[in-house]
Protein backbone atom coordinates (compact mmCIF):
# COMPACT_ATOMS: atom_id res chain seq x y z
CA UNK A 1 0.00 0.00 0.00
CA UNK A 2 1.36 3.41 -0.95
CA UNK A 3 2.19 5.72 1.93
CA UNK A 4 0.21 8.98 1.98
CA UNK A 5 2.23 12.11 1.34
CA UNK A 6 3.33 13.82 4.54
CA UNK A 7 1.80 17.17 5.47
CA UNK A 8 4.55 19.79 5.38
CA UNK A 9 4.47 21.97 8.47
CA UNK A 10 6.21 24.91 6.82
CA UNK A 11 8.39 25.36 9.88
CA UNK A 12 11.96 25.22 8.57
CA UNK A 13 13.77 22.28 10.11
CA UNK A 14 10.69 20.54 11.53
CA UNK A 15 9.95 18.65 8.32
CA UNK A 16 13.57 17.45 8.30
CA UNK A 17 13.18 16.24 11.87
CA UNK A 18 9.99 14.42 10.81
CA UNK A 19 11.54 13.04 7.61
CA UNK A 20 9.12 14.97 5.41
CA UNK A 21 6.34 16.18 7.68
CA UNK A 22 3.36 15.09 9.75
CA UNK A 23 1.36 12.06 8.55
CA UNK A 24 -1.94 13.31 7.09
CA UNK A 25 -4.81 13.27 9.58
CA UNK A 26 -2.47 12.96 12.55
CA UNK A 27 -3.42 14.62 15.82
CA UNK A 28 -0.29 16.04 17.43
CA UNK A 29 0.11 17.57 20.88
CA UNK A 30 2.24 20.72 20.85
CA UNK A 31 3.22 21.40 24.44
CA UNK A 32 5.38 24.00 26.07
CA UNK A 33 5.83 26.51 28.83
CA UNK A 34 4.59 30.08 28.47
CA UNK A 35 6.74 32.04 26.03
CA UNK A 36 7.91 29.06 23.99
CA UNK A 37 5.91 30.14 20.92
CA UNK A 38 3.15 27.55 20.78
CA UNK A 39 0.74 29.98 19.12
CA UNK A 40 3.33 31.02 16.54
CA UNK A 41 4.15 27.37 15.75
CA UNK A 42 0.47 26.59 15.34
CA UNK A 43 -0.23 29.60 13.18
CA UNK A 44 2.85 29.04 10.99
CA UNK A 45 1.55 25.53 10.30
CA UNK A 46 -1.80 26.97 9.17
CA UNK A 47 -0.30 29.83 7.13
CA UNK A 48 1.95 27.34 5.29
CA UNK A 49 -1.07 25.22 4.41
CA UNK A 50 -3.14 28.22 3.31
CA UNK A 51 -0.46 29.99 1.28
CA UNK A 52 1.61 27.20 -0.21
CA UNK A 53 -0.48 24.05 -0.32
CA UNK A 54 -4.06 25.25 -0.80
CA UNK A 55 -4.94 23.59 2.49
CA UNK A 56 -7.21 25.97 4.42
CA UNK A 57 -7.05 25.85 8.20
CA UNK A 58 -8.92 26.74 11.37
CA UNK A 59 -7.32 28.18 14.50
CA UNK A 60 -9.56 27.72 17.54
CA UNK A 61 -8.66 29.81 20.55
CA UNK A 62 -10.38 29.56 23.92
CA UNK A 63 -8.68 32.36 25.81
CA UNK A 64 -6.91 34.65 23.36
CA UNK A 65 -8.97 37.00 21.23
CA UNK A 66 -8.51 36.65 17.46
CA UNK A 67 -7.84 40.40 17.16
CA UNK A 68 -4.82 39.96 19.44
CA UNK A 69 -3.57 37.06 17.31
CA UNK A 70 -4.10 39.06 14.07
CA UNK A 71 -1.95 41.86 15.51
CA UNK A 72 0.76 39.59 16.95
CA UNK A 73 1.20 37.70 13.71
CA UNK A 74 1.66 40.78 11.54
CA UNK A 75 5.13 40.87 13.13
CA UNK A 76 5.98 37.81 11.03
CA UNK A 77 4.44 39.30 7.90
CA UNK A 78 1.29 37.16 8.07
CA UNK A 79 -1.90 38.98 7.10
CA UNK A 80 -4.42 36.65 8.71
CA UNK A 81 -7.43 38.85 7.94
CA UNK A 82 -6.55 38.70 4.25
CA UNK A 83 -6.30 34.90 4.43
CA UNK A 84 -9.75 34.90 6.06
CA UNK A 85 -11.10 37.06 3.23
CA UNK A 86 -9.73 34.47 0.79
CA UNK A 87 -11.49 31.71 2.77
CA UNK A 88 -8.14 30.06 3.50
CA UNK A 89 -8.22 30.59 7.25
CA UNK A 90 -10.59 31.06 10.15
CA UNK A 91 -9.49 32.27 13.57
CA UNK A 92 -12.35 31.26 15.82
CA UNK A 93 -12.79 32.05 19.48
CA UNK A 94 -15.26 30.13 21.56
CA UNK A 95 -15.50 28.29 24.86
CA UNK A 96 -14.30 24.68 25.13
CA UNK A 97 -17.72 23.27 25.99
CA UNK A 98 -19.32 25.06 23.03
CA UNK A 99 -16.69 23.68 20.68
CA UNK A 100 -17.33 20.20 21.97
CA UNK A 101 -21.09 20.62 21.67
CA UNK A 102 -20.82 21.91 18.11
CA UNK A 103 -18.35 19.23 17.10
CA UNK A 104 -20.55 16.42 18.35
CA UNK A 105 -23.66 17.80 16.66
CA UNK A 106 -24.29 16.53 13.10
CA UNK A 107 -24.05 19.55 10.76
CA UNK A 108 -22.99 21.63 13.77
CA UNK A 109 -21.04 24.84 13.39
CA UNK A 110 -17.69 23.09 13.34
CA UNK A 111 -18.68 20.85 10.45
CA UNK A 112 -20.22 23.81 8.65
CA UNK A 113 -17.01 25.84 8.85
CA UNK A 114 -14.87 22.86 7.83
CA UNK A 115 -17.01 22.38 4.72
CA UNK A 116 -17.30 26.12 4.06
CA UNK A 117 -13.55 26.59 3.55
CA UNK A 118 -12.54 23.01 2.70
CA UNK A 119 -10.48 22.84 5.89
CA UNK A 120 -7.46 20.49 5.97
CA UNK A 121 -5.57 21.72 9.05
CA UNK A 122 -6.69 22.60 12.58
CA UNK A 123 -5.03 24.06 15.66
CA UNK A 124 -6.81 24.03 19.04
CA UNK A 125 -5.38 26.41 21.64
CA UNK A 126 -5.42 24.88 24.16
CA UNK A 127 -6.68 21.44 25.14
CA UNK A 128 -5.55 22.11 28.71
CA UNK A 129 -8.82 24.01 29.10
CA UNK A 130 -10.82 20.84 28.53
CA UNK A 131 -9.74 19.92 32.04
CA UNK A 132 -12.09 22.66 33.23
CA UNK A 133 -15.03 20.89 31.58
CA UNK A 134 -16.25 17.92 33.60
CA UNK A 135 -14.36 15.36 35.66
CA UNK A 136 -11.27 13.36 34.60
CA UNK A 137 -13.38 10.66 32.94
CA UNK A 138 -15.38 13.25 30.96
CA UNK A 139 -12.22 15.01 29.86
CA UNK A 140 -10.74 11.78 28.58
CA UNK A 141 -13.90 10.94 26.65
CA UNK A 142 -14.11 14.45 25.24
CA UNK A 143 -10.53 14.61 24.00
CA UNK A 144 -10.92 11.11 22.57
CA UNK A 145 -14.07 12.22 20.69
CA UNK A 146 -12.35 15.32 19.32
CA UNK A 147 -9.41 13.25 18.11
CA UNK A 148 -11.81 10.89 16.32
CA UNK A 149 -13.64 13.80 14.70
CA UNK A 150 -10.31 15.15 13.40
CA UNK A 151 -9.45 11.73 12.00
CA UNK A 152 -12.89 11.32 10.44
CA UNK A 153 -12.40 14.53 8.45
CA UNK A 154 -8.66 13.78 7.85
CA UNK A 155 -7.79 17.06 9.53
CA UNK A 156 -4.11 17.24 10.40
CA UNK A 157 -4.15 18.95 13.77
CA UNK A 158 -2.03 20.42 16.49
CA UNK A 159 -3.53 20.41 19.99
CA UNK A 160 -1.71 22.97 22.08
CA UNK A 161 -1.14 22.03 25.72
CA UNK A 162 0.36 24.01 28.57
CA UNK A 163 3.37 22.24 29.98
CA UNK A 164 5.63 22.71 32.94
CA UNK A 165 8.51 20.54 34.16
CA UNK A 166 7.00 20.82 37.62
CA UNK A 167 3.65 19.36 36.69
CA UNK A 168 2.53 16.02 38.11
CA UNK A 169 4.70 13.04 37.39
CA UNK A 170 1.90 10.95 35.91
CA UNK A 171 1.63 10.75 32.13
CA UNK A 172 -1.27 12.82 30.73
CA UNK A 173 -3.82 10.56 29.05
CA UNK A 174 -3.65 12.62 25.83
CA UNK A 175 -0.18 11.21 25.29
CA UNK A 176 -1.72 7.78 24.69
CA UNK A 177 -4.60 9.02 22.56
CA UNK A 178 -2.76 11.37 20.19
CA UNK A 179 -0.51 10.43 17.29
CA UNK A 180 2.36 12.71 18.15
CA UNK A 181 3.90 14.85 20.87
CA UNK A 182 6.12 17.85 20.17
CA UNK A 183 7.64 19.59 23.18
CA UNK A 184 8.94 23.17 23.21
CA UNK A 185 11.27 24.16 26.06
CA UNK A 186 13.36 27.01 27.36
CA UNK A 187 16.76 25.80 28.57
CA UNK A 188 19.71 27.61 30.19
CA UNK A 189 22.56 28.47 27.82
CA UNK A 190 26.04 29.59 28.92
CA UNK A 191 24.86 30.73 32.39
CA UNK A 192 23.31 34.02 31.34
CA UNK A 193 21.23 33.05 28.34
CA UNK A 194 18.29 30.87 27.48
CA UNK A 195 17.85 28.78 24.38
CA UNK A 196 14.66 27.46 22.91
CA UNK A 197 14.54 23.77 22.06
CA UNK A 198 12.07 21.51 20.33
CA UNK A 199 11.88 17.75 20.70
CA UNK A 200 9.59 15.30 18.96
CA UNK A 201 8.78 12.75 21.65
CA UNK A 202 6.36 10.69 19.60
CA UNK A 203 5.09 10.60 16.03
CA UNK A 204 3.19 7.63 14.71
CA UNK A 205 3.78 6.72 11.08
CA UNK A 206 7.10 8.45 10.51
CA UNK A 207 10.71 8.29 11.59
CA UNK A 208 12.00 11.15 13.70
CA UNK A 209 15.35 12.79 14.14
CA UNK A 210 15.77 12.19 17.85
CA UNK A 211 16.98 14.70 20.41
CA UNK A 212 16.51 18.36 21.21
CA UNK A 213 16.87 20.87 18.42
CA UNK A 214 17.37 24.59 18.85
CA UNK A 215 14.90 27.06 17.34
CA UNK A 216 14.66 30.79 17.04
CA UNK A 217 12.11 33.37 16.05
CA UNK A 218 13.20 35.16 12.91
CA UNK A 219 11.47 37.77 10.73
CA UNK A 220 9.12 35.26 9.08
CA UNK A 221 8.35 32.90 11.94
CA UNK A 222 10.00 30.02 13.73
CA UNK A 223 13.26 28.56 12.38
CA UNK A 224 14.56 25.24 13.71
CA UNK A 225 18.16 24.17 13.34
CA UNK A 226 18.19 20.38 13.57
CA UNK A 227 20.86 19.33 16.05
CA UNK A 228 24.17 17.98 14.81
CA UNK A 229 23.97 20.18 11.71
CA UNK A 230 27.34 21.54 10.70
CA UNK A 231 28.44 23.59 7.73
CA UNK A 232 28.44 21.57 4.52
CA UNK A 233 31.53 21.00 2.42
CA UNK A 234 29.92 22.14 -0.83
CA UNK A 235 32.95 21.24 -2.93
CA UNK A 236 32.81 17.63 -1.91
CA UNK A 237 29.08 17.04 -1.87
CA UNK A 238 28.81 18.73 -5.26
CA UNK A 239 30.55 15.70 -6.66
CA UNK A 240 27.68 13.39 -7.44
CA UNK A 241 29.48 10.10 -6.84
CA UNK A 242 29.35 8.63 -3.39
CA UNK A 243 30.74 5.22 -2.55
CA UNK A 244 28.48 2.86 -0.70
CA UNK A 245 29.89 1.44 2.51
CA UNK A 246 27.88 -1.74 1.92
CA UNK A 247 25.96 -1.04 5.16
CA UNK A 248 22.65 0.60 4.25
CA UNK A 249 22.09 2.20 7.63
CA UNK A 250 25.59 3.74 7.55
CA UNK A 251 25.02 5.01 4.00
CA UNK A 252 21.90 6.76 5.30
CA UNK A 253 23.94 8.54 7.97
CA UNK A 254 26.48 9.59 5.33
CA UNK A 255 23.85 10.93 2.90
CA UNK A 256 24.52 8.03 0.51
CA UNK A 257 28.05 7.00 1.32
CA UNK A 258 31.64 8.23 1.25
CA UNK A 259 32.18 10.92 -1.42
CA UNK A 260 34.77 9.84 -3.98
CA UNK A 261 38.06 11.61 -3.47
CA UNK A 262 37.55 12.26 0.25
CA UNK A 263 39.50 11.13 3.31
CA UNK A 264 37.52 9.37 6.04
CA UNK A 265 38.80 8.37 9.44
CA UNK A 266 37.53 5.39 11.42
CA UNK A 267 38.25 6.14 15.06
CA UNK A 268 37.96 3.12 17.35
CA UNK A 269 38.64 2.50 20.99
CA UNK A 270 40.62 -0.57 21.98
CA UNK A 271 37.56 -2.73 22.70
CA UNK A 272 35.63 -1.90 19.55
CA UNK A 273 35.54 -4.38 16.70
CA UNK A 274 35.85 -2.44 13.45
CA UNK A 275 36.71 -5.43 11.26
CA UNK A 276 33.27 -5.86 9.66
CA UNK A 277 32.80 -2.16 9.18
CA UNK A 278 36.10 -1.83 7.38
CA UNK A 279 35.73 -5.09 5.47
CA UNK A 280 32.33 -4.02 4.22
CA UNK A 281 33.65 -0.70 2.92
CA UNK A 282 36.66 -2.43 1.38
CA UNK A 283 34.82 -5.32 -0.27
CA UNK A 284 32.31 -2.88 -1.74
CA UNK A 285 35.21 -1.15 -3.53
CA UNK A 286 36.39 -4.43 -5.02
CA UNK A 287 32.82 -5.29 -5.99
CA UNK A 288 32.62 -1.96 -7.85
CA UNK A 289 35.87 -2.88 -9.68
CA UNK A 290 37.98 -0.19 -7.98
CA UNK A 291 41.71 -0.73 -7.48
CA UNK A 292 42.93 -0.79 -3.89
CA UNK A 293 46.03 -0.17 -1.82
CA UNK A 294 46.03 -1.42 1.77
CA UNK A 295 48.39 -0.74 4.61
CA UNK A 296 48.38 -3.94 6.61
CA UNK A 297 48.14 -3.70 10.39
CA UNK A 298 50.34 -5.61 12.79
CA UNK A 299 47.55 -7.78 14.13
CA UNK A 300 46.03 -8.93 10.84
CA UNK A 301 47.95 -10.91 8.28
CA UNK A 302 47.18 -10.61 4.61
CA UNK A 303 45.74 -14.11 4.51
CA UNK A 304 43.36 -13.37 7.37
CA UNK A 305 42.37 -10.09 5.74
CA UNK A 306 41.72 -11.83 2.40
CA UNK A 307 39.65 -14.51 4.15
CA UNK A 308 37.52 -11.86 5.86
CA UNK A 309 36.92 -10.05 2.57
CA UNK A 310 35.84 -13.34 1.04
CA UNK A 311 33.02 -13.54 3.58
CA UNK A 312 31.54 -10.56 1.70
CA UNK A 313 31.44 -12.52 -1.54
CA UNK A 314 34.46 -10.98 -3.28
CA UNK A 315 37.96 -12.30 -3.83
CA UNK A 316 40.83 -10.09 -2.76
CA UNK A 317 43.24 -12.76 -4.00
CA UNK A 318 41.74 -12.58 -7.47
CA UNK A 319 41.92 -8.77 -7.46
CA UNK A 320 45.58 -8.97 -6.42
CA UNK A 321 46.39 -11.52 -9.10
CA UNK A 322 44.90 -9.17 -11.70
CA UNK A 323 47.09 -6.34 -10.45
CA UNK A 324 44.18 -4.42 -8.94
CA UNK A 325 45.08 -4.75 -5.26
CA UNK A 326 48.35 -3.85 -3.51
CA UNK A 327 49.50 -4.08 0.08
CA UNK A 328 51.97 -2.02 2.10
CA UNK A 329 53.61 -4.34 4.59
CA UNK A 330 55.67 -3.22 7.61
CA UNK A 331 56.16 -6.75 8.93
CA UNK A 332 58.14 -9.65 7.57
CA UNK A 333 55.34 -12.24 7.43
CA UNK A 334 54.92 -15.20 5.16
CA UNK A 335 52.15 -14.93 2.58
CA UNK A 336 50.72 -17.14 -0.11
CA UNK A 337 53.00 -17.17 -3.09
CA UNK A 338 50.32 -15.73 -5.38
CA UNK A 339 50.08 -12.55 -3.32
CA UNK A 340 53.79 -11.84 -2.99
CA UNK A 341 54.06 -9.65 -6.08
CA UNK A 342 51.24 -7.41 -4.79
CA UNK A 343 53.17 -6.57 -1.62
CA UNK A 344 55.16 -3.37 -1.18
CA UNK A 345 57.57 -4.15 1.65
CA UNK A 346 58.64 -1.20 3.77
CA UNK A 347 59.96 -3.03 6.83
CA UNK A 348 63.54 -2.03 6.11
CA UNK A 349 62.73 1.47 4.92
CA UNK A 350 63.75 4.34 7.22
CA UNK A 351 61.46 7.23 8.02
CA UNK A 352 63.50 9.53 5.81
CA UNK A 353 63.15 7.17 2.85
CA UNK A 354 59.56 6.15 3.46
CA UNK A 355 57.66 8.73 1.42
CA UNK A 356 60.07 8.46 -1.46
CA UNK A 357 60.07 4.67 -1.53
CA UNK A 358 56.32 4.50 -1.34
CA UNK A 359 55.84 7.03 -4.11
CA UNK A 360 58.39 5.28 -6.32
CA UNK A 361 56.44 2.07 -5.94
CA UNK A 362 52.92 3.49 -6.04
CA UNK A 363 53.13 6.23 -8.67
CA UNK A 364 53.87 3.82 -11.54
CA UNK A 365 50.91 1.75 -10.36
CA UNK A 366 48.58 4.75 -10.20
CA UNK A 367 49.81 5.93 -13.58
CA UNK A 368 49.95 2.51 -15.25
CA UNK A 369 48.25 2.79 -18.61
CA UNK A 370 46.13 -0.24 -18.03
CA UNK A 371 44.93 1.03 -14.67
CA UNK A 372 45.06 4.81 -15.10
CA UNK A 373 41.36 5.10 -15.83
CA UNK A 374 40.62 2.99 -12.78
CA UNK A 375 39.36 4.47 -9.57
CA UNK A 376 41.54 4.00 -6.53
CA UNK A 377 40.78 3.32 -2.95
CA UNK A 378 43.40 3.40 -0.20
CA UNK A 379 43.03 1.98 3.30
CA UNK A 380 45.63 3.22 5.72
CA UNK A 381 46.25 1.87 9.22
CA UNK A 382 47.62 4.81 11.19
CA UNK A 383 48.13 2.73 14.32
CA UNK A 384 50.80 0.83 12.37
CA UNK A 385 52.46 4.06 11.25
CA UNK A 386 52.52 5.34 14.85
CA UNK A 387 53.86 2.11 16.31
CA UNK A 388 56.47 1.58 13.59
CA UNK A 389 57.48 5.15 12.76
CA UNK A 390 56.32 7.30 15.67
CA UNK A 391 53.84 10.08 16.20
CA UNK A 392 56.14 12.85 14.94
CA UNK A 393 56.56 11.05 11.64
CA UNK A 394 52.80 10.75 11.33
CA UNK A 395 52.28 14.46 11.90
CA UNK A 396 54.89 15.35 9.27
CA UNK A 397 53.85 12.78 6.72
CA UNK A 398 50.10 12.45 6.96
CA UNK A 399 48.77 15.80 5.72
CA UNK A 400 51.26 15.92 2.82
CA UNK A 401 50.60 12.38 1.66
CA UNK A 402 46.81 12.60 1.98
CA UNK A 403 46.80 15.88 0.10
CA UNK A 404 48.78 14.36 -2.77
CA UNK A 405 46.59 11.27 -3.03
CA UNK A 406 43.46 13.29 -2.79
CA UNK A 407 44.65 15.46 -5.67
CA UNK A 408 44.73 12.26 -7.75
CA UNK A 409 41.05 11.67 -6.91
CA UNK A 410 41.86 8.75 -4.66
CA UNK A 411 39.39 7.88 -1.88
CA UNK A 412 41.09 7.16 1.42
CA UNK A 413 39.89 5.51 4.60
CA UNK A 414 42.27 5.62 7.55
CA UNK A 415 41.97 3.84 10.85
CA UNK A 416 43.19 5.19 14.15
CA UNK A 417 42.57 5.17 17.88
CA UNK A 418 42.20 8.82 18.87
CA UNK A 419 42.27 8.03 22.58
CA UNK A 420 45.77 6.53 22.30
CA UNK A 421 47.39 9.29 20.28
CA UNK A 422 46.47 12.25 22.46
CA UNK A 423 44.14 15.20 21.94
CA UNK A 424 46.47 17.36 19.89
CA UNK A 425 47.35 14.70 17.34
CA UNK A 426 43.74 13.52 17.18
CA UNK A 427 42.59 17.06 16.56
CA UNK A 428 45.16 17.45 13.78
CA UNK A 429 44.06 14.22 12.09
CA UNK A 430 40.41 15.12 12.43
CA UNK A 431 41.05 18.46 10.77
CA UNK A 432 42.86 16.77 7.88
CA UNK A 433 39.99 14.36 7.20
CA UNK A 434 36.69 15.15 5.47
CA UNK A 435 34.77 12.71 7.60
CA UNK A 436 35.10 10.84 10.89
CA UNK A 437 33.27 7.66 11.88
CA UNK A 438 33.69 6.80 15.56
CA UNK A 439 32.98 3.39 17.01
CA UNK A 440 33.43 2.48 20.66
CA UNK A 441 32.30 0.06 23.31
CA UNK A 442 30.48 1.42 26.32
CA UNK A 443 28.97 -1.01 28.79
CA UNK A 444 27.21 -3.82 26.99
CA UNK A 445 27.03 -2.26 23.56
CA UNK A 446 29.22 -1.11 20.71
CA UNK A 447 28.23 2.27 19.30
CA UNK A 448 28.89 4.07 16.04
CA UNK A 449 28.55 7.77 15.33
CA UNK A 450 29.42 9.90 12.33
CA UNK A 451 31.05 12.89 14.04
CA UNK A 452 32.13 14.70 10.90
CA UNK A 453 30.94 14.47 7.32
CA UNK A 454 31.14 16.58 4.17
CA UNK A 455 27.34 16.91 4.14
CA UNK A 456 27.58 18.71 7.48
CA UNK A 457 25.31 16.12 9.05
CA UNK A 458 26.58 14.58 12.26
CA UNK A 459 24.66 11.54 13.39
CA UNK A 460 23.36 10.53 16.78
CA UNK A 461 25.16 7.52 18.31
CA UNK A 462 23.78 4.24 16.95
CA UNK A 463 24.10 0.77 18.44
CA UNK A 464 25.92 -1.76 16.26
CA UNK A 465 23.93 -4.98 16.09
CA UNK A 466 25.17 -8.25 14.63
CA UNK A 467 23.29 -9.84 11.76
CA UNK A 468 23.77 -13.29 10.32
CA UNK A 469 24.15 -12.23 6.68
CA UNK A 470 26.70 -9.88 5.13
CA UNK A 471 27.57 -7.11 5.97
CA UNK A 472 27.17 -8.84 9.37
CA UNK A 473 26.43 -5.56 11.17
CA UNK A 474 23.64 -3.03 11.14
CA UNK A 475 23.09 0.23 12.95
CA UNK A 476 20.13 0.59 15.24
CA UNK B 1 -34.48 45.82 35.72
CA UNK B 2 -31.89 46.66 33.06
CA UNK B 3 -31.57 50.28 31.96
CA UNK B 4 -32.15 50.89 28.25
CA UNK B 5 -28.97 52.98 28.03
CA UNK B 6 -26.95 50.03 29.36
CA UNK B 7 -28.37 47.70 26.72
CA UNK B 8 -27.55 50.22 23.95
CA UNK B 9 -24.00 50.56 25.26
CA UNK B 10 -23.65 46.79 25.26
CA UNK B 11 -25.06 46.58 21.73
CA UNK B 12 -22.23 48.84 20.60
CA UNK B 13 -19.62 46.87 22.51
CA UNK B 14 -20.91 43.56 21.16
CA UNK B 15 -20.99 44.87 17.59
CA UNK B 16 -17.48 46.18 17.91
CA UNK B 17 -16.35 42.86 19.38
CA UNK B 18 -17.76 40.86 16.46
CA UNK B 19 -16.45 43.38 13.96
CA UNK B 20 -12.94 42.89 15.32
CA UNK B 21 -13.35 39.14 15.81
CA UNK B 22 -15.63 38.20 12.92
CA UNK B 23 -15.40 34.43 13.45
CA UNK B 24 -16.04 34.43 17.19
CA UNK B 25 -18.73 32.02 18.36
CA UNK B 26 -20.00 33.04 21.75
CA UNK B 27 -22.64 32.38 24.36
CA UNK B 28 -23.94 35.33 26.40
CA UNK B 29 -22.05 33.97 29.37
CA UNK B 30 -18.77 33.62 27.44
CA UNK B 31 -19.00 37.06 25.86
CA UNK B 32 -19.94 38.76 29.13
CA UNK B 33 -16.68 37.44 30.58
CA UNK B 34 -14.66 38.68 27.61
CA UNK B 35 -16.27 42.12 27.78
CA UNK B 36 -16.30 42.29 31.57
CA UNK B 37 -20.05 42.97 31.67
CA UNK B 38 -22.98 41.33 33.42
CA UNK B 39 -24.47 38.37 31.64
CA UNK B 40 -28.01 39.69 31.91
CA UNK B 41 -27.29 42.89 29.96
CA UNK B 42 -25.05 41.11 27.48
CA UNK B 43 -27.78 38.60 26.73
CA UNK B 44 -30.33 41.32 26.06
CA UNK B 45 -27.92 43.18 23.79
CA UNK B 46 -27.07 39.99 21.87
CA UNK B 47 -30.73 39.13 21.36
CA UNK B 48 -31.43 42.57 19.98
CA UNK B 49 -28.50 42.29 17.57
CA UNK B 50 -29.86 38.91 16.50
CA UNK B 51 -33.30 40.47 15.89
CA UNK B 52 -31.61 43.12 13.72
CA UNK B 53 -29.85 40.30 11.78
CA UNK B 54 -26.44 41.62 12.78
CA UNK B 55 -25.84 38.35 14.61
CA UNK B 56 -27.00 34.82 13.92
CA UNK B 57 -28.45 33.03 16.93
CA UNK B 58 -28.44 29.25 17.26
CA UNK B 59 -30.26 27.54 20.12
CA UNK B 60 -32.13 28.98 23.06
CA UNK B 61 -31.50 30.03 26.65
CA UNK B 62 -28.09 29.84 28.27
CA UNK B 63 -26.73 27.52 25.56
CA UNK B 64 -27.71 29.84 22.69
CA UNK B 65 -24.68 30.79 20.59
CA UNK B 66 -24.17 33.94 18.59
CA UNK B 67 -21.99 34.58 15.57
CA UNK B 68 -21.48 37.55 13.33
CA UNK B 69 -23.31 37.90 10.05
CA UNK B 70 -20.70 40.06 8.38
CA UNK B 71 -22.38 42.60 6.09
CA UNK B 72 -21.56 42.30 2.40
CA UNK B 73 -19.22 45.13 1.50
CA UNK B 74 -18.07 45.81 -2.05
CA UNK B 75 -14.63 47.33 -1.84
CA UNK B 76 -13.89 47.72 -5.55
CA UNK B 77 -16.13 48.96 -8.35
CA UNK B 78 -15.33 48.59 -12.02
CA UNK B 79 -16.45 51.98 -13.40
CA UNK B 80 -15.90 50.83 -16.99
CA UNK B 81 -18.90 48.54 -16.59
CA UNK B 82 -21.18 51.64 -16.48
CA UNK B 83 -19.92 53.24 -19.73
Amino acid sequence: MQKKKAVQTGIPGLDDILYGGVPPGAVVILEGEPGTGKTTFGMQFLVEGAVKHNEPGIYITFEELPEQIYDDMTGFGWDLRELERQNKLRVICMEPDILLEQMLQPHGLFEQIVNEIGCRRVVIDSISLFRMVGDEEDVRTNVYSIRNIMRKHTLTSFFIREYSEFEGMSMPFENYICDGIVRLSLKPLMDKYRKRTIEVLKMRGTRILEGEHTYKFIHNGVYIVPSLSMAEDKMLIRESEVLSTGIDSLDDLLAGGIPRGSVFMIDTNSKANYRYLLSSIYSQRIKDDDCTVTMMSGNTSLDTFADTIELFGVSLREAASKGKAFFIEHYRRAVESGLEKAIIRVDKVTNEEYAQVLNERLNPIFECEELCDKRWFVYYDLNTIISERGKDFLLRYFAEEMSMWRSLGITIVVHCNFAEIGTETASFLERTCNGVIRTWVDGNYQYLQVTKSPSGRVSAPHIIANVAEKPFVQLI
Amino acid sequence: MVAESDVITLQMECTLFFENNPYAIETSSGLSKRLGRSQQVTEQALNRLAEMSILEKNGQGMRAIYRYKAPYIQTEVDLNAYD
